[in-house]
């Protein structure tokens, strides 16, 4: 029986179509797949659901019988519920309070806040995903991104009469957790589909559609290309479905085998939320950095980067000492970094593309380091925009005009403009489509046979294994081991990154 | 459409205040001797704003320029009764001005205090300063050199008219403004700094020097703006500049409401300084009381702050 069905959805963005006459019907009691690349019309489609965009024709149906959403407030009537995401939440508030984000609070006596019940229920809806461990009088901001990403997902189970809950739509909503709060996730997800209700699911983790959904539709420039059973279709043939043709392979083979001198010497080094940690990488080698979130992956990226300081031991770039006071040093003694934040870390948006790229190099993009030469720049900028394939209007288009993937390569161009011998990375592919993904990693292999060295941090062990030539892994904020990448498993890597290494296991 | 009046809605609103008072006063308001009066009415307050374009381009803002211009005013008028030369008195004024510019700066940068909560206690503090030096007294009369008041009334003959010094020294530093902000890699950092603080410092903007040297450069502005002030009324007193800073602030608020993405340029900056000082000209012309003039101006930058894309990020 059909829940919902989408029909001649059109709606356009100053003149640029971003859905095209699509198509879209979800079952009850099903966990539907809504798939595509960044700017194929995903956001757009949920948006239109969630009353916050009006699209411009549109013929929309719940049981058979036409309906509008023209607000937020229609949608949430209408029995929808969603998950964004951005991790929207008010970090002064208690958790429970968070879960009540925009939900009116209990009441005692007509007036004032019933805490005791607004405490009990957000407890229910958090227990509901299985959550014991958060506390609902917690203040939000003391919880890790994970938790808070989980109790964004728990507001959406807030049992409430009037409305009742059939359709939960959920965007990203794994990107911050960790595989065990993923499993609870999906096993809720599982429940929800077994009372009848439905669930629209986002996401870019093929591996997580293929085993959760029933049934996938896929966006590609605005418009519907195909709609079916999960089980009727191969993990290949949904992603030449996404980006419209094959890809042979997912990672681009290494080029040249990493050189012998050592680039990056790590020697006793201490910081900040970093024990005491040596390790070297060479020339022209890929180290990845493996852990779970919040091991002290961040902390070393932002210590080599020269934004936290280097409390003990010391840094060697090819061999000469390196202790930056900031960011301004590393850059200039050839350290790039990409941050793991492209929108809030990595790009000024409201700038152009141009001036994103050359931002670190002003001294050398400039006349005598004082006089700007924006001709000269936007020349420089347009072949380095070229070297990445990035796809935009011109160099005087604003960062924030593109797609995340294209917002990805701006921000390696501004990388690699000064040929640094150190690349820092900070998962570089998140939240970036499948086909820009490829691109970066061809990008990451061709520095890395120019005899860049690089530093690969991912929570994507695919990503790790598929790219890298050796794997640290990180816990607590040290380095426990590293290990070659060739002949690694992906779970004996997840094993290693929980503290279990088997053969280490076996002999105690 | 909507766009297109967001965008330019400012400058319309502009042109139609100038053809409003062009028919009210059609003999005295479009004359060249009337303009040349109003640039000079302005010059202090555009050298004040154009200061505080210079801090609000990196997102913050400064309001202790108005008791910067007092102190300022107050120092060299002081030193002039002491019996040092005219240069040596200006040069010292500014230096306070730099100097105090420079404090903000330490308690933004280095101390990370708020903005708006540093240059509240430093507009108290030069306030102050003001009094204590002079006494609480206006300093006029023979203790200011002669040479010092002519300076604001005399000019550069220029065919029929004459271009008044404070309208030319006001021009000079919209012009090194503009240099700075649009033409050197100084302005470019600030830009990256007001547009995400975070992404400009991981991409190795010094942002502290360079808040450091924002901040001491719109003490200096403000100072000499409070000395231009004393030339042309050929005095000081401890409260003469208090009436800039809302004007300034409310000059560069202005003049983002021309621009796409709400940032700050000298250029319109300039066009949001003429609207408040057109529109005081031509209202006291028309004899309207000052105080309404006041709710006028208020009225006028609240409506195009509304109309513009600044209000855009708000609206949810």
């Amino acid at each position: 029986m059909t829940l919902l069905s989408l029909e001649h959805i059109s709606k356009a963005y100053a003149g640029v179509p971003a859905l095209r006459d699509a198509t879209l019907s979800i079952a009850a009691g099903e966990i539907h797949a809504l798939m595509g690349e960044n700017g194929a019309g995903k956001s757009t489609l949920i948006k239109i659901l969630a009353g916050v965009v009006a699209p411009d024709t549109a013929s929309i149906r719940i049981d058979g019988s036409e309906v509008g959403i023209d607000s937020p407030a229609t949608a949430y009537r209408l029995g929808f519920r969603f998950i964004h995401q951005e991790l929207n939440v008010v970090p002064a508030l208690s958790v429970a309070e968070n879960i009540f984000l925009g939900r009116a609070y209990p009441l005692r006596a007509g007036v004032l806040i019933d805490w005791a019940r607004l405490n009990r229920v957000a407890g229910d809806a958090l227990r509901k995903l299985g959550i014991g461990h958060i506390d609902p009088g917690e203040r939000m901001a003391r919880l890790s991104l994970g938790d808070q990403m989980l109790v964004r997902i728990s507001s959406a189970f807030l049992s409430e009469a009037g409305a009742p809950a059939r359709l939960y739509v959920m965007d990203e909503p794994t990107a911050a957790l960790t595989r065990e709060e993923s499993a609870r996730l999906f096993a809720v997800l599982r429940e929800i589909r077994a009372s009848g209700n439905s669930v629209l699911y986002v996401s870019h983790r093929l591996d997580e559609v293929m085993a959760l959904c029933d049934k996938a539709t896929v966006l590609r420039d605005g418009r519907t290309i195909d709609t079916g059973r999960i089980a009727d279709i191969t993990h290949d043939d949904l992603v030449a479905l996404m980006i419209g043709r094959r890809v042979e392979e997912a990672y681009p083979r290494p080029i040249t085998a990493p050189s012998s001198e050592i680039a990056l010497a790590v020697e006793g080094v201490a910081g900040e939320g970093l024990a005491a940690t040596s390790f070297s990488v060479r020339k022209g080698e890929i180290l990845g950095i493996a852990g779970l979130s919040g091991s002290g992956q961040r902390h070393l990226l932002r210590l080599l980067s020269g934004d936290l300081p280097v409390k003990t031991g010391r840094l060697l770039l090819d061999g000469r000492p390196h202790r930056p006071r900031g960011p301004a040093a590393s850059w200039s003694a050839g350290v790039a970094y990409v941050p793991r934040e492209r929108r809030s870390e990595g790009l000024v948006v409201s700038r152009p593309i141009y001036q994103n790229i050359t931002l670190p190099h002003l001294g050398t993009q400039s006349l005598g380091g004082t006089w700007l030469t924006p001709r000269r720049e936007r020349r420089f900028a347009v072949q380095m925009g070229n070297d990445v394939k990035l796809r935009a209007v011109g160099p005087n288009q604003r960062a924030l005009e593109l797609s995340g993937g294209n917002q990805q390569k701006v921000v390696f161009a501004k990388a690699l403009s000064g040929a640094p011998r150190l690349l820092l990375l900070d998962e570089p592919t998140r939240g970036v489509d499948i086909g820009a993904k490829f691109d970066i990693y061809s990008i990451i292999r061709d520095m890395a046979a120019k005899g860049m060295a690089v530093i690969l941090v991912s929570s994507d062990l695919a990503e790790l294994l598929g790219m890298c030539d050796r794997i640290a892994i990180m816990r607590d904020g040290a380095i426990t081991e590293i290990a070659d990448a060739a002949g690694l498993a992906e779970d004996d890597l997840l094993n290693r990154c929980y503290g279990r290494n088997p053969s280490t296991a076996e002999a105690a | 459409m909507l766009n297109f009046a967001r965008r330019y809605g400012t400058l319309i609103g502009f042109v139609l205040i100038l053809v409003l008072f062009s028919a009210r006063l059609p003999d005295t308001f479009m004359t060249a001797r009337n303009w040349l009066n109003i640039t000079q009415q302005l010059s202090m307050l555009m050298v004040v704003a154009a200061g505080m374009t210079i801090v609000m381009v990196m997102g913050d803002f400064d309001l202790s320029v108005g008791s910067m211009a007092s102190l300022s005013g107050i120092v060299a008028a002081l030193l002039f009764t002491l019996g040092y030369p005219i240069w040596l008195a200006l040069g010292l004024a500014l230096l306070v001005g730099l100097a105090g510019g420079l404090f903000n700066g330490v308690l933004v940068a280095l101390t990370g205090i708020l903005p708006f909560v540093a240059t509240l206690a430093t507009l108290t503090m030069f306030s102050g300063a003001a009094f204590v030096v002079s006494g609480g007294k206006t300093i006029s009369g023979r203790a200011i050199p002669e040479a010092f008041g002519n300076f604001a009334r005399d000019g550069v003959a220029l065919g029929p008219v004459t271009l008044p010094n404070l309208t030319i020294l006001a021009a000079v530093v919209v012009l090194v403004v503009f240099v700075l902000l649009e033409q050197t890699t100084f302005g470019r950092r600030l830009y990256a700094i007001g547009g995400n603080i975070e992404a400009a410092h991981l991409s190795g903007v010094k942002v502290r020097r360079l808040k450091l040297i924002a901040y001491a450069l719109t003490g200096f502005a403000a100072a000499l703006g409070g000395l231009m002030y004393a030339s042309r009324v050929a005095s000081a007193n401890p409260t003469q500049g208090s009436g800039l800073m809302l004007n300034a602030i409310a000059a560069v608020f202005l003049g983002m409401t021309m621009s796409e993405q709400g940032e700050p340029r000298i250029l319109a900056t300039v066009i949001g300084v003429l609207i408040i000082g057109v529109l005081d000209n031509g209202l006291t012309q028309m004899s309207v009381d000052s105080y309404v003039r006041q709710i006028l101006v208020g009225a006028i930058i609240v409506l195009a702050v509304a109309a513009s894309s600044i209000s855009k990020s708000s609206r949810r």
